[in-house]
């Protein structure tokens, strides 16, 4: 390989480049890479599928329809509004009514349901059914308390729309009975159309009863099943007053407990 | 022209020699002068660092201040390291791919001073205290029309060589070369006017991570990619292993990257389908990645040994391994349920820096430890040196990345608990900050043989040798890392 090249005619001539004096880490490398033909395998277009699916899921779930006006509320507590008082050293002294705070941890527990109910509880069109102009969330709390703590499965109707998601609730029973009832309070008063005179609280008492009555049902509850609870009916347990939250026990402010059975 | 036996002819070979003397000059000072601002940066990386973590040192300074240090140091790392020494690489690697001599030796080295000239004075200026506080975008916005003009006046003879290549298949570095060439200025001179058109400041964060995440994936990415796909073959003397999949990572990374950048602001004040298609796109890119490391996988099955002696095929390798794990920790990033605790905070620039150091410098390296002996005529002084340069830039990128990880985490529960006040995720962040002092001194420790090194090749006082210096091999016993590994294996050399 060290012989001399021979002339090329080439303008480097003049620096006499002859293979002799080239040096040798050009002699010695290997020609100019290239590229086999082997052709794709099966298997790595499924390594591809994969992560086309999973792009695809965060695209879907946290895209809010592509729509201009839908900012970013997923997962994260943007629909919380003011904090309870009592937070980031307040000491408290200054808290207000009961049924604020209520209210306000409520929304915060609220954060978990935008993702598809909506800060608005307008839901999402043909996807998820809103809150607002519900006859779930407007009426009786058993049927309301029944799907926080076993989710929904099957199609179903609110508001005259039909709806058939799959998947279409999942369960909330690893909340604790008073986040549920601060967050079924929240949409009651927030979202629901309550009849005269209805404060709309639900008590961790309530819920707590709730989960022992449903504990038996499955998990996500079919919408047959939800069907046979009584539509009226209300979580056993004293309502409360708003002020200091002490329940009203036997001597109820008029027009409140007579709605309790 | 048989593809995998060394050597091969006397025309080939006069060949390459003439166009390695014909980019010489160019490149080299591309590679020096890239050098000399690594170095800079590391100096300043490590001052920022030092300041992250210990705020009140020297807080009479202005000029030591971290929010000038820092954005210097990044810009110094980018604009004055990166893109130099990935020009140089581009020339070289282009020159010798369409087998075409470089005729305008002289343009590129005036052009260069300009480049070197506008990035010190961007680089004064955010250091003086004039910087516009957009990351990765800092220097006076006067600055950007001359940077972005010189850049492709530089690339455009890239181009020229690629238009006049000698007929034969394009081979894939090629495509990623000029792919790079070209998205660049794109990419800045997009970012540069909207950010000019005093939108809302909202919409220029947003117009500055997009700016970020497609400097990497657009250019940082290909080059780093380029050489991979040059220096595997050339070491191991096989040729890549498809085609197609080539083609297919190509084509997978050149439609997705461009939408990237808004999943950096998940839960931002942005229409909520901006971070989404950003996150996407990056779980997206992520096949595209995947599909060049299977590729270079393929290649280097059976060869993988060479790794203990070529420094070229172990630094560009390792910057691949990088790449993947880039590609996946950004991935994961784009599912909100992890983004929460790991957007906003240190963790994003463990990642940027495990991009640019880790990626794009590792495998800069190992082109330029297989460029640098072909045009100067002289080899590496110290095969101990480059091994010290391996793996205190790999201790160093390491420590950089588990520390933020761990910093990021930890800054990130806090910034999620709604009633855990801001400090305190400041102050949870900070012993772990030790790591990104830690990982700095390591780069710049590693850095010095590399400097040293590169400067004795500049001054034509290498090692005067037939045998390449190998890494675990004393200078001369072996004619090539193919060789090292048969001896080490006990088998005799064909």
């Amino acid at each position: 390989m060290s012989e001399p090249g021979q002339n090329m005619n080439l303008d480097y001539q003049t620096e006499g480049a002859r293979v002799s004096t080239i040096h040798h880490a050009v002699r010695r490398e290997h020609a100019e890479p290239e590229a086999g033909d082997e052709p794709v395998r099966f298997g790595w277009l499924l390594i591809g599928a994969a992560l086309l699916i999973a792009g695809g899921g965060v695209l879907g779930t946290y895209s809010g329809g592509f729509s201009q006006d839908q900012t970013y509320a997923f997962a994260y507590y943007t629909g919380a509004g003011p904090r309870p008082p009592g937070a980031n050293g307040d000491d408290g002294s200054a808290k207000g009514p009961w049924i604020d705070v209520w209210m306000a941890e409520g929304k915060k527990v609220y954060g978990n349901c935008v993702a598809c109910h909506q800060a608005s509880g307008s839901g999402m069109a043909g996807q998820f059914p809103p809150l607002v102009g519900s006859e779930y969330v407007d009426g009786g709390t058993k049927r309301l308390a029944a799907i926080l703590h076993k989710g929904l499965t099957g199609p179903i109707t609110v508001g005259g729309q039909s709806y058939n998601t799959p998947n279409l609730m999942p369960a909330w029973n690893t909340l604790s009975d008073e986040k549920l009832a601060q967050v079924a309070t929240y949409i009651r008063r927030s979202f629901g159309k309550l009849p005269e005179g209805e404060s709309g609280v639900v008590t961790t008492e309530m819920m707590k009863s709730a989960r022992e009555e449903f504990s038996g049902l499955p998990s996500p509850l079919p919408t047959s099943e939800l069907a046979k609870l009584d539509p009226a009916a209300h979580l056993p347990g004293a309502q409360v007053d708003l002020e200091t939250g002490d329940p009203l026990g036997a001597a109820p402010a008029e027009g409140e407990e007579k709605k309790v059975p | 022209m048989s593809s995998t036996s060394p050597g091969a002819s006397p025309q080939d070979m006069q060949e390459r020699a003439a166009i390695d003397r014909s980019v010489r000059f160019p490149v080299m000072f591309f590679f020096t002068s890239a050098a000399a601002w690594l170095f800079a940066a590391t100096i300043l990386g490590m001052v920022a660092a030092l300041k992250l973590r210990v705020p009140t040192l020297w807080d009479a300074c202005p000029w030591l201040s971290f929010g000038r240090i820092f954005p210097a140091h990044m810009d110094a790392l980018i604009y004055g390291w990166a893109m130099q020494a990935g020009l140089g690489i581009m020339i070289w690697m282009m020159a010798r791919l369409s087998r075409v001599e470089l005729r305008n030796a002289t343009y590129i080295i005036v052009l260069g001073h300009v480049w070197n000239f506008g990035v010190a004075l961007g680089v004064l200026a955010v250091w003086s205290g004039f910087g516009n506080s957009r990351t990765w975008l800092d220097f006076p916005s006067m600055l950007w029309p001359m940077l972005a003009a010189t850049y492709v006046l530089i690339v455009v003879t890239i181009l020229v060589m690629f238009r006049v290549r000698r007929d034969g298949p394009v081979f894939i570095s090629e495509e990623y070369l000029v792919a790079a060439a070209v998205w660049f200025p794109w990419v800045y001179v997009t970012a540069n006017l909207i950010l000019g058109a005093k939108g809302s400041a909202v919409m220029s964060a947003g117009v500055t991570v997009w700016y970020m995440q497609n400097l990497l994936y657009f250019w940082f990415i290909p080059i780093a990619v380029a050489i991979a796909y040059y220096i595997i073959p050339k070491v191991v003397g096989r040729p890549i292993y498809s085609y197609p999949l080539a083609k297919f990572g190509f084509w997978t990374l050149a439609i997705c990257a461009g939408w990237m950048g808004f999943q950096r602001f998940y839960g931002g004040p942005f229409p909520a389908w901006m971070p989404a298609v950003g996150g996407a796109s990056t779980i997206f890119a992520l096949i595209g990645i995947t599909a060049i490391a299977v590729n270079l996988f393929y290649t280097m099955q059976g060869k993988f040994s060479l790794m203990q002696f070529s420094p070229s095929l172990r630094f560009s390798l390792f910057g691949m391994a990088m790449l993947l794990l880039f590609a996946v920790l950004s991935a994961l990033k784009s599912f909100i349920g992890i983004s929460k605790y790991l957007q906003f905070n240190l963790f994003e620039l463990g990642l940027d820096t495990l991009a640019i150091y880790g990626v794009f410098s590792m495998a800069a390296f190992g082109a330029i430890y297989f460029i640098v002996p072909r045009i100067t005529g002289c080899e590496w002084p110290h095969g101990g040196w480059i091994r010290r340069h391996f793996w205190f830039s790999t201790y160093g990128i390491l420590t950089v990345l588990v520390g933020m990880f761990a910093a990021g985490l930890s800054q990130g529960a806090s910034l999620d608990a709604w009633d855990t006040p801001f400090e305190v995720s400041v102050k949870v962040a900070k012993p772990w900050i030790v790591a990104l002092v830690l990982g700095w001194v390591f780069i710049a420790f590693s850095n010095l043989g590399f400097f040293w090194q590169l400067a004795l090749m500049f001054v034509g006082k290498g090692r005067r040798s037939e045998g390449p210096t190998l890494i675990h091999v004393a200078p001369g016993e072996a004619a090539s890392a193919e060789q090292a590994a048969n001896v080490a294996k006990g088998t005799a050399h064909a």
